[in-house]
């Protein structure tokens, strides 16, 4: 089987977690990247990356590539989709797919139009931890789910990234609702309500309330109930405080109950920084998107599911209360 | 130098601050027109999480400073931009401007600040920097550092919370003199008192210390702070440099409080997790490149 050309779009944080990933699949022929930042640039090139572009309109350009992973800022999502459907690739995209359902539906259509394949980012879909959960619901082990419970805390925008001496800024579009489409319930919530709906399938209610408490105009955190129509109940906690990584999902059944749990260590840490983590949802969910390709499947979590994930966040922020 | 020890049981947050002062026999000059107080803001951590001063440790201050010399003197809680951290942002995030718009004082990102170059001798070599106006014009500088272990220079607390009234975001440029920057800048703009807010500190996990140390002495401050911290204050290059160069003293007296009450609590270094350290850079050098 022919290896799948790819293109990176996008050097930010996500992007090098994909850059790496890329270059130690087997079944990626790592064509270009492109990004706006020198550094990150210069990163690829040494990396091993033969092309790099700061344009990435350039990149779509070159017909040899037949898949891009876009990593960029929410408000870009739009744009590049639609630009990298209209140039025939396939397109991974980082979650969410848009800042909202309108946008969404636009990158769904333009993916339908050109007969591209889409699929959105969410790693937990693809975390062992995640997926054993899941099998095990799925088997009966914990007989029928009437409470699930899922926690997302994490840094957000509100801590420095990288390591080394001089921490990298926290790009300003973080802070600008325009921009992210949203706060912490469209970031972090985006992976539970996904993560849920692939557990217990279509929701029948979705509420949330709302947290500020570092003054800005988005929500910092929040706590998302969401119904089910099979019955179960769930409480999504979403929170942008942390100066840790912490992402946990319980679920409670008649005869038993499971949790899965993704906690940053130091095992993990390194890990991270030492090369590609062929264990993590970011490997995995970058291994089979290739697959499809090759095997000429629809992936999952498809565009749709994420236009629905968008749909429900929309509802969710309607049918809030402060607190 | 004075140690109080916080209880909100037993007594208010203004009480203890005051109890600080009057340890140390601080005396308010009642002429004083324009008073700036330096607080230590990092990044975009909230104050619970032991890293920034508390803006309710500052807003106590405030009414103590307002009472003690006039309701009318001006009053500025200053900071400035760093390499990763934007006071537009900061401010409001950790909830100074709420505070500061409570309080109806003066809210100065120095970075923003109009500001004059200064020259300051130090060891010998002079030193060029930036001095905001809102500093230059102050007749006293209030700082109210935190103390917390710092991967470059080892310990930060007073002496290290003047260098963030540097007005230049990219402080990182500073990094190769870093020990003469913090030294010259203490020169430059001396702080006339300096009380430590130790409520809640941030050693290798968060606590609730409940300790408050006042001092008119920069370097004795963090001579006694880095002991709590279990460091050596000689070990400490700029703190040795500020004691070299007449900043202050590293001998100390305390007042109130035992130290070694503070040290015996503060959630410091240990044996254990200097080793889980040491053996993660062996990994990071010889195993994972």
């Amino acid at each position: 089987m022919s290896k799948v050309r790819l293109g990176l779009i996008g050097l930010g944080q996500m992007g090098r977690i994909h850059l790496r990933n890329s270059l130690d699949l087997r079944t990626i022929d790592m064509i270009a990247a492109a990004d706006v930042s020198a550094k990150s640039l210069l990163l690829a090139k040494k990396s091993g990356v033969r092309r790099v572009f700061k344009d990435y309109s350039k990149l779509l350009k070159i017909p040899d590539i037949d898949a891009v992973v876009i990593s960029l800022p929410n408000f870009l999502h739009l744009e590049a989709a639609i630009r990298a459907a209209e140039h025939q690739k396939h397109i991974l995209i980082e979650k969410p797919l848009a800042r909202n359902e309108t946008e969404g539906a636009q990158i769904v259509s333009a993916c339908k139009k050109n007969s591209v394949k889409l699929m959105v980012g969410y790693p937990l879909r693809f975390s062992p931890a995640f997926v054993e959960l899941g099998e095990n619901f799925r088997a009966g082990t914990l007989g029928e789910v009437q409470i699930a419970g899922g926690d997302f805390i994490s840094v957000g925008p509100f801590s420095p990234r990288g390591g080394g001496s001089v921490p990298t800024p926290i790009p300003s579009w973080w802070f600008d609702k325009k921009l992210t489409g949203g706060g912490a319930l469209i970031d972090l919530g985006c992976h539970l309500i996904n993560l849920f709906k692939f557990y217990f399938e279509e929701v029948a209610e979705i509420r949330s309330q709302l947290g500020y408490k570092f003054n800005m105009e988005f929500e910092d955190h929040a706590i998302c109930f969401m119904k089910f129509k099979k019955g179960v109940k769930a409480v999504l906690n979403v929170g942008w405080f942390g100066r840790y990584h912490s992402v946990q999902v319980r679920l409670y059944g008649m005869a038993n109950y499971a949790l899965a749990a993704s906690k940053s260590s130091l095992l993990g840490y390194l890990r991270r920084i030492s090369g590609p983590d062929r264990s993590t949802g970011f490997y995995r969910e970058l291994e089979y998107f290739v697959n499809c390709i090759q095997s000429n499947i629809d992936p999952l979590p498809s565009g749709q599911e994420g236009l629905e994930d968008l749909q429900l966040i929309t509802e969710a922020y309607r049918n809030t209360s402060s607190p | 130098m004075s140690l109080v020890k916080f209880d909100e049981q037993r007594f208010s947050l203004r009480q203890a601050i005051e109890k600080s002062l009057d340890l140390i026999d601080f005396q308010f000059n009642k002429n004083t027109r324009k008073i700036v107080i330096k607080p230590n803001l990092c990044y975009y951590w909230d104050y619970s999480t032991g890293e920034t001063t508390d803006p309710r440790f500052v807003r106590e201050l405030v009414d103590i400073l307002r009472d003690y010399i006039s309701s009318n003197v001006e009053i500025s809680v200053v900071e400035s931009d760093a390499s990763a951290m934007k006071c537009k942002y900061a401010f409001r995030m950790l909830g100074y401007l709420e505070m500061t718009k409570e309080k109806k004082v003066g809210l100065v990102n120095l970075t923003n600040d109009k500001a004059d170059k200064a020259s300051v001798r130090v060891k010998g070599k002079t030193y060029e920097f930036l001095l905001p106006r809102t500093i230059k014009e102050a007749d006293i500088i209030v700082n109210i550092p935190k103390i917390k272990y710092m991967q470059r220079c080892r310990f930060s607390g007073a002496l290290k919370n003047i260098y963030g009234c540097n007005p230049r975001p990219k402080k990182y440029r500073y990094h190769d003199n870093l020990d003469d920057t913090i030294v010259g800048l203490n020169k430059l703009m001396s702080p006339s008192v300096c009380i430590v807010d130790g409520i809640i500190v941030k050693g290798i996990t968060t606590l609730k210390l409940g300790l408050i140390m006042a001092s008119t002495d920069s370097v004795a401050v963090d001579a006694a702070a880095s002991q709590i911290l279990s460091i050596n204050p000689r070990s400490i290059g700029y703190l040795k440099l500020a004691c070299e160069e007449n900043i202050g003293c590293i001998d100390f007296k305390v007042k109130g409080e035992r130290l070694s009450k503070f040290k015996r609590l503060y959630p410091r270094k240990t044996f254990q997790y200097k080793m889980r350290n040491l053996l993660s850079k062996i990994y990071l050098r010889f195993v994972a490149t």
